[in-house]
């Protein structure tokens, strides 16, 4: 009796020991993301306390040995290759997931599928290095620019959201889609009107999962971008996104004064501008279901 | 009034490797409600989907033969599926709003086919939700998305989506299985006003809604064509043996039961085994009935009980995972 | 009706055409680095460090970055899976109770997991400098594992989302406390699952270049304890790209061989370790 009850008392306090642990590695891992920034902010601190935030936001003069500190091309080459990024790889992800969720036979998903989770998982390096290879193959060239990065941010992000994409394209029930086919509906139809339209959350959630991505990509941007610090006006402009700026200027700071400073506010810049996106398609998301749900 | 709208020319129907429908001949009548009557697993519903061809969305399906709508072979490759569709409503097992508004719902087949014009959806829209009664209850709210109707609503307004189109049949599988009983007799009710300018086609497990609205009666079993013909002619005479034991075995609550057998848990063959032990105590003439939750059980068994020279009268769905199967010595 | 038609056709062949499109992108992709690759791929290249004069076009290899990468995947991977998986039992409804606080501590991994490698980098720089830590192997393990903690352990709530209340509750009509139901029963239901997202995150370190840049450093040698600077290879593909020399380009395409074959190897263990390790899972 006596030693039932002290193994009871024993599994009760190893639960509880155990709820607290997992208590405080969560409480850890959230805030981790408050830690982040609040220590970016105050490493950037010393120059926002000397510049006036639009000078830095807005101005396109960069010369950290003058102390000018513009990161106006910087954020533009970011948003560019993003963008064109976006451009290129929302289409021909959407039209591939829905393909491979609605058309394809078993056969085709099957070995399809596997590849694009491989894919997905292939270092960004290594997207790089086909860049470079596919930019020097001579001839059709299109040189170090926009263009060249878009493409490549494209192609990176591409197998994440056509894979997330085709899974939630996979969720939306038979009943309703053959709802939509027994009143006469084509299949791209019901593709459009009804799958399209049930799994928006979804799909948008693996939107902003590959965008955050090419956000934040920085090894094979930098290596095919160009890196020149002036805002592009065409796509065959060379840039130079945040990310390539703080990998290349991050080890020769140290000499110039607010140099370090200005380096990790374009991290804090970056940083802000992936959770601005985060929230404002949360937001556009939330919006639209309270319409249509 | 009662010409033939639907005729079936040796239709066979494959999953992969197994048949699920073999060499079915037979005439469905128009104007009039047909039911598709039989145990679960025996084809009703891939008849029913033979019709629309929606099997066709299921991979790996073969078909063969022939099905004659309008005296047209709906099976013929170069058919326009689209059109087909409008023609012939569906109404599903589970109610399955689309996800959009009330109104949408509705609209939804007419704006497929090309309806543009604001003042002639308000009336389809109005008019069909009129016939399925459920205008008065849901003309304040038609923006509102139609997932917050309660289901039985929800299977109405989905007759309701059915009948915008204008079709000339309608496809029923077992459209009030999912319902409460009064949202179901709604259903029947609607069902039977509607047979003087539709082509009724129901598929149901309950034998006494079969009775209540049919005119004409299939029953199906394992995939055979057992018997077919007007709903009195089969019901009170039944020329087959196996559908007087359908119809009697779901008035099981008249026939006794010479012993039961609770094989919940058990695997195929093992069940099988069991059910034979039991059976060879028995005399003849006697009636087993057991309680099965294997899936695989509940279309092997009666086969292999069949195969023995065993009578199977039915099998019926308890609930979400049990069967019962009545089985005569 | 031709019209409808026609737009069916359309879009049917501009699905096919981007699946063509982004397959045949992908493989050609993959061709062609192997292909540059593979001729300047031999056994000196992962038997042995850089020796003098390498990054000259000389003799040596770069075990140091695929010892190095290992040293910094696994340490992180092992540190993450240790923080992620009590996380991810957490989100659970029993412990968490309010779905509140599990829908912030998801949006807070969601952010996490969206936050840029080269901002943990530049983060994880801070604190170094902060700790007087100089570019070591336990810099970039800390920081590797920030990064793979939000992709494990939401990886991990997914599957674990996934176990159904019954088996739950099964374990608690048997007497069962709460961490020993989320250790003995739904841990074992979705290890396959579980270590899947391992091996997801892995990937994720071991290729990630932009995070190490500054807080694990680069050497040519061998680190022998935690606070040795250490290689890596997205590192060494990245270096030897920069070079002006050919012959050390050609070893870069050579490296991300390598790499490429060390992901293609976890891909595959992660198959095959779900499959086999599926037979213990509750249908």
């Amino acid at each position: 009796m006596e030693k039932g009850l002290s193994r009871l008392i024993g599994r009760r306090w190893a639960d509880l020991a155990a709820t607290r642990l997992m208590f405080v590695a969560t409480v850890f891992v959230a805030s981790v993301a408050v830690f982040i920034g609040i220590g970016l902010l105050l490493k950037s601190w010393p120059i926002l306390e000397a510049r006036p935030l639009s000078e830095l936001l807005f101005s396109s003069v960069w010369c950290p040995s003058r102390g000018e500190f513009g990161f106006y091309p910087f954020i533009m080459g970011t948003l560019w290759v993003t963008g064109l990024a976006g451009i290129i790889a929302l289409p021909l992800s959407l039209l591939s997931a829905l393909y491979l969720a609605e058309y394809a036979p078993n056969k085709v998903r099957a070995l399809v599928k596997p590849a694009l989770d491989l894919l997905a998982g292939i270092p960004s390096v290594v997207y790089g290095i086909w860049g470079i290879l596919a930019l020097s193959l001579g001839g059709i060239s299109i040189g170090f620019n926009v263009l060249a990065g878009g493409i490549v941010l494209a192609i990176m992000v591409i197998p994440v959201v056509t894979s997330v994409s085709e899974e939630v394209f996979r969720t939306v029930p038979r009943d309703i889609k053959e709802a939509s086919l027994a009143v006469g509906a084509t299949r791209w139809e019901t593709a459009k009107h009804v799958v399209m339209r049930a799994s928006l959350p979804g799909v948008a959630a693996a939107v902003v999962l590959g965008f955050s991505r090419a956000f934040g990509e920085t090894m094979a941007v930098l290596m095919v971008v160009g890196n020149v610090a002036r805002a592009p006006s065409s796509v065959m402009d060379p840039a130079y996104p945040l990310t390539a700026l703080i990998a290349n200027n991050y080890g020769e700071m140290m000499s110039v004064p607010l140099y370090d400073s200005a380096l990790l506010l374009a991290a804090l810049v970056l940083l802000v501008m992936v959770l601005v996106f985060n929230v404002a398609a949360r937001l556009a998301l939330a919006r639209v279901q309270r319409r249509w749900a | 009034m009662n010409e033939t709208c639907i005729s079936i020319r040796h239709l066979s129907v494959f999953y992969g490797k197994s048949v699920a429908l073999k060499d079915i001949s037979l005439s469905i009548p128009g104007r009039q409600i047909t039911a598709i009557i039989g145990p679960s697993g025996c084809g009703k519903t891939t008849l029913l989907r033979s019709i629309n061809r929606l099997i066709e969305s299921t991979d790996e399906t073969r078909v063969s033969g022939e099905i004659l709508v309008d005296g047209q072979n709906i099976m013929d490759r170069r058919l326009d599926v689209t059109a087909l569709r409008k023609k012939i409503g569906l109404l599903a097992q589970k109610p399955s709003p689309l996800p959009m508004s009330i109104y949408d719902n509705v609209a939804y087949g007419p704006r497929i086919h090309g309806e543009r014009d604001r003042k002639a959806l308000d009336r389809t829209v109005q008019d069909c939700l009129q016939t399925v009664s459920l205008w008065d209850e849901v003309k304040h709210r038609l923006r509102a998305p139609a997932s917050r109707l309660s289901v039985g609503q929800q299977q109405r307004l989905c007759l309701a989506r059915s009948l915008a189109v204008r079709p000339e049949i309608l496809l029923c599988d077992e459209p009030t299985s999912a319902l409460d009983p009064v949202s179901s007799q709604t259903i029947e009710k609607k069902l039977v006003e509607l047979k003087k300018d539709y082509t009724i086609v129901i598929v149901t497990h309950n034998i006494h809604q079969a009775i209540r609205l049919a005119d004409y009666v299939i029953h199906l079993y394992l995939g055979e064509l057992v018997e077919h013909g007007p709903a009195n002619e089969v019901f009170e005479h039944p020329k087959e043996e196996r559908t007087r034991a359908y119809i009697n075995g779901t008035f099981l609550a008249d026939i006794k039961f010479d012993k039961e057998l609770d094989l919940k848990g058990t695997k195929c063959p093992y069940n099988f085994v069991y059910a034979k032990l039991a059976l060879d105590d028995l005399a003849e003439g006697n009636i087993l009935r057991i309680i099965v939750d294997d899936p695989t059980a509940v279309t092997e068994l009666p086969r292999g009980m069949e195969a023995d020279g065993y009578e199977v009268l039915n099998s019926n769905q308890l609930n979400k995972t049990d069967w019962e199967i009545v089985i005569r010595k | 009706m031709g019209r409808r038609k026609m737009e069916e056709a359309i879009f049917k062949c501009l699905m096919v055409a981007s699946v063509v499109i982004v397959v045949g992108v992908l493989l050609t992709m993959i061709v062609m680095v192997i292909w540059r690759g593979l001729p300047a791929l031999d056994l000196s290249m992962i038997t042995q460090t850089p020796k003098g004069g390498y990054y000259l076009g000389r003799e040596g290899g770069i075990l140091n970055a695929i010892v190095g990468s290992l040293y910094l995947a696994i340490g992180a991977t092992v540190l993450a899976f240790v923080i992620s998986l009590p996380v991810a039992l957490f989100l659970q409804r029993e412990y968490i109770g309010r779905a509140r606080f599990a829908g912030l501590v998801r949006l807070c991994l969601d952010i996490l997991w969206g936050i840029p490698s080269i901002v943990y980098g530049a983060f994880g720089f801070i604190i170094m400098l902060y700790l007087g830590m100089r570019a070591s192997l336990l810099g970039g393990i800390v920081v590797l594992t920030l990064l793979e903690i939000p992709i494990m352990a939401r990886a991990m709530d997914e599957v674990i989302r996934t176990v159904s209340a019954d088996l739950k509750d099964a374990s608690y009509a048997l007497g069962a406390t709460r961490s020993e139901t989320a250790v003995k029963v739904v841990t074992r239901q979705v290890l396959p699952g579980i270590l899947t997202a391992a091996l997801l995150a892995f990937g994720r370190g071991i290729g990630d270049a932009a995070s190490i840049l500054f807080t694990a450093g680069y050497t040519d040698r061998i680190p022998t304890s935690l606070l040795d600077p250490v290689a890596s290879l997205p590192l060494a593909i990245f270096f030897q790209l920069g070079t002006p020399f050919p012959e050390v380009r050609e070893r870069a395409y050579a490296s991300a061989v390598i790499l490429l074959v060390i992901i293609l190897l976890i891909s595959i263990a992660s198959r095959l370790l779900s499959r086999r390790l599926a037979k213990h899972v509750v249908k």
